[in-house]
């Protein structure tokens, strides 16, 4: 899922434990997610519908990737269209690997490729209906491998874990000295962290236009892409929520950061749930900020 | 509809500061509606308030039957009481995103004869004189109940109406219960309001009145509690007022108060056992009424997850303390009298088990059989001893179809 990922799990004594099968247990979980939801995996559910774009096969859809895709349908709305999991064509446009490019004149070619009310459905069933289109649920799958990975420790009686998928954090009980767990919510412009939140069942997760950038006509510019536009969005520099699951958290951080400073923190006031904005002038705010500012 | 949170989700600042995480937000109930399908976000203990996911239809029939009186307790009359066929037919449904509605209709059919008052036998003991003729008796009971959801509780309003040949009654219920922002706290409430009336048959007993009513109003109030992943707790306090005819008019020696409160409060715990796959549950419940009965019922019971089964076996103690006016035989002269056993001391077990066996996706059989013994010395409050004490068995098979 393109980023490190850590386990931690503490035994407690009384309990039957077998620590190998239960991290073996979760890689085998992460690598199934990985397979099912990967766009550079050729038989994943998603490079599946991918290949027929464009053809008439529809594709029917599990009950999984159905509520993931419900998910990623609804975040569309309720993000005026600026979450899209069908933007992938705009990398066409926006190459932000490793030694990456724009080439913001193929920007009006790739747009028709984009929108999810050009989806079609059938029940259960999908198709894109253009040759090129291509939909990419990486944004969600790895919040939900978190959650998931969670759900699977706690039916094997695990109480006390922590599960980071690249950056993202969710947790079971406390740590193991009996307090919450302490993860640092990472300074987008410097090397170290902004502050330490301690969770306990809770998990947090944080986008942002920091770490993936390209400069282009003496600009820098960030990864996500307002797809409507088919450019960069000119948004906060990083947003951290807070919630009890990592995909709720995730999907909430990164459409924050899709939308304009203001409007993410409307959007963030709605959402109801703890969070930290940097701003792009580095300037930091909301109920994490505010109370890590507090006085103890 | 909301997520289920896991037990006390809760993050801090490094300043110690606490968030509770919050009730969801309407954004966050909408982002978090199709998430509810998924296994990950399911933890069992603690679901947000949802209408049922299926319709679900069921049937179910019971069967009680006590046991024959003794003969030696017996002055005149026949010896077999009661048998009760019960059966029952419900279906509740979903309706839209926020509501269900229920339906659910039940037949009773009794026959048999009850002890009709109690005298002196020729060495002194008391002995019952019975009904004589078996009686025959049929209940019809049709209740409408419709519920509302929303992501931290639901309400539900019911009416039921009961007919039989010599009973009418209609009730109003309204009930709710509401989550705590951490879903780790229930609290619940409900009130009721019944209109009953009596025309007792004029057959083989003669009565002496010809129609009687009787109000009752009825307030719970009680709470839930998760303590933990793997128990729950609950206590709940309940207040009934009943005004009008409470005797019982197929008793000759029957004069009882036009005024019945009773006053309830219960507890229950559960722990899940991880290891063996199964629940412990203890429940308690002190009764105490106006007309000077109070009485304690401790259950014991252990589920027990099974390959594709639950088996419950379960153990009920009952031990009640006589009513004022409660006598063997019943002395006529004061205000108020009675001689019906059920107003005296006694004790009271009963051992049961229930058995659920999921038949595919879309089955499932219930089965229970339970045995009721009473007996005055197992009881833990003095009192004279009733002769007509009552021992029954008590069956029931029940199929239950959800589909979508």
């Amino acid at each position: 899922m393109g980023g490190p990922a850590r386990l931690i799990i503490n035994c407690i004594s009384e309990r039957k434990l077998d620590l190998g099968s239960v991290a073996q247990q979760v890689r085998t979980l992460l690598e199934g997610l990985e397979s099912r939801y990967s766009r550079y995996q050729a038989g994943s559910i998603v490079s599946v519908i991918n290949q027929r774009a464009g053809s008439n096969i529809f594709t029917e859809v599990d009950p999984e990737t159905q509520a993931l895709l419900d998910l990623a349908g609804r975040l569309w709305d309720a993000s005026g269209g600026l979450f899209d999991v069908t933007s992938g064509p705009l990398r066409q446009a926006w190459d932000f690997r490793a030694d990456g490019s724009a080439d913001p004149t193929r920007v009006d070619s790739a747009l028709p490729l984009v929108g999810w009310e050009q989806i079609e459905w059938r029940g259960s069933s999908l198709r894109l209906p253009t040759a090129g289109m291509e939909i990419d649920l990486g944004g969600l799958a790895k919040e939900y491998a978190a959650d998931s990975a969670i759900s699977l420790m706690r039916n094997l009686n695990v109480i006390s874990a922590l599960i980071e998928l690249a950056g993202d954090v969710a947790t079971i009980g406390d740590s193991e000295d009996g307090k919450p767990w302490r993860v640092g919510i990472r300074d987008p412009v410097s090397a170290g962290s902004l502050c330490t939140v301690q969770l306990s069942n809770a998990a947090i997760a944080t986008s942002g236009n920091y770490a993936r950038r390209i400069d282009h006509d003496g600009k820098r510019y960030g990864h996500l892409l307002n797809p409507k536009t088919g450019w960069p969005v000119e948004g906060p520099t990083s947003v951290s929520v807070l919630d009890s699951h990592c995909l709720t958290a995730g999907a909430v951080a990164t459409v924050a950061c899709l939308h304009s400073e203001k409007d993410a923190r409307t959007w963030l006031e709605h959402a109801a749930l703890p969070w930290l904005m940097v701003s792009s002038k580095d300037k930091r705010s909301g109920p994490i900020a505010d109370r890590f500012a507090a006085p103890a | 509809m909301a997520l289920v949170q896991p037990e006390a989700a809760v993050a801090a600042t490094e300043s110690g500061t606490l968030f509770q995480l919050p009730s969801p937000s309407p954004l966050m109930r909408r982002l978090g509606g199709p998430l509810l399908a998924l296994p990950t976000y399911q933890i069992g203990t603690a679901l947000a308030d949802a209408p049922p996911a299926f319709t679900e239809v069921g049937l179910r029939y019971s069967h009680y039957s006590e046991d024959s009186i003794d003969q030696d307790v017996v002055i005149f009359g026949a010896l077999d009481r009661y048998d009760i066929d019960v059966t029952q037919l419900w279906i509740e449904a979903p309706v839209g995103a926020s509501w269900s509605v229920a339906l659910d209709v039940q037949n009773d059919y009794q026959t048999g004869a009850s002890p009709w008052f109690v005298g002196a036998q020729q060495d002194g003991d008391p002995g019952v004189i019975m009904s004589g003729a078996s009686i025959q008796d049929n209940r019809v009971e049709v209740g409408v109940t419709t519920r509302y959801f929303w992501a931290d509780g639901n309400a539900g309003f019911a009416v039921t109406h009961s007919d039989e040949d010599d009973y009418e009654a209609t009730a109003l219920a309204f009930d709710a219960s509401w989550n705590t922002a951490d879903n780790a706290r229930t609290w619940s409430t409900s009130f009721s309001s019944s209109r009953d009336t009596l025309n007792p048959s004029q057959g083989v007993i003669p009565v002496f009145i010809t129609e009687e009513d009787l109000d009752t109003q009825s307030g719970y109030f009680g709470v839930s509690q998760i303590l933990s992943r793997t128990a729950i707790a609950r206590i709940g306090l309940s207040y009934t007022l009943s005004e009008g005819y409470l005797s019982d008019p197929y008793k000759l020696r029957d004069q009882r108060p036009d005024t019945h409160e009773r006053l309830s409060l219960s507890a229950g715990y559960r722990r899940f056992l991880i290891d063996a796959d199964a629940s412990l549950q203890i429940d308690y419940r002190y009764y105490a009424d106006s007309w000077g009965t109070d009485s304690h019922t401790v259950e014991l019971a252990w589920a027990q997850n099974l390959r594709g089964s639950l088996l419950t076996p379960y153990a009920r103690y009952y031990t009640q303390r006589e009513a004022d006016f409660f006598s063997v035989i019943a002395d006529t002269e004061p205000q108020h009298y009675a001689d019906d056993y059920r107003l005296s001391s006694y004790g009271a077990v009963t051992l049961g088990a229930r058995w659920a066996v999921a038949l595919g996706e879309s089955w499932t059989l219930e089965l229970e059989a339970e045995r009721y013994m009473t007996d005055a010395d197992w009881g833990v409050f003095d009192g004279k001893v009733a002769p007509a004490l009552v021992d029954f068995w008590r069956g029931t098979v029940g199929i239950i179809w959800r589909f979508d």
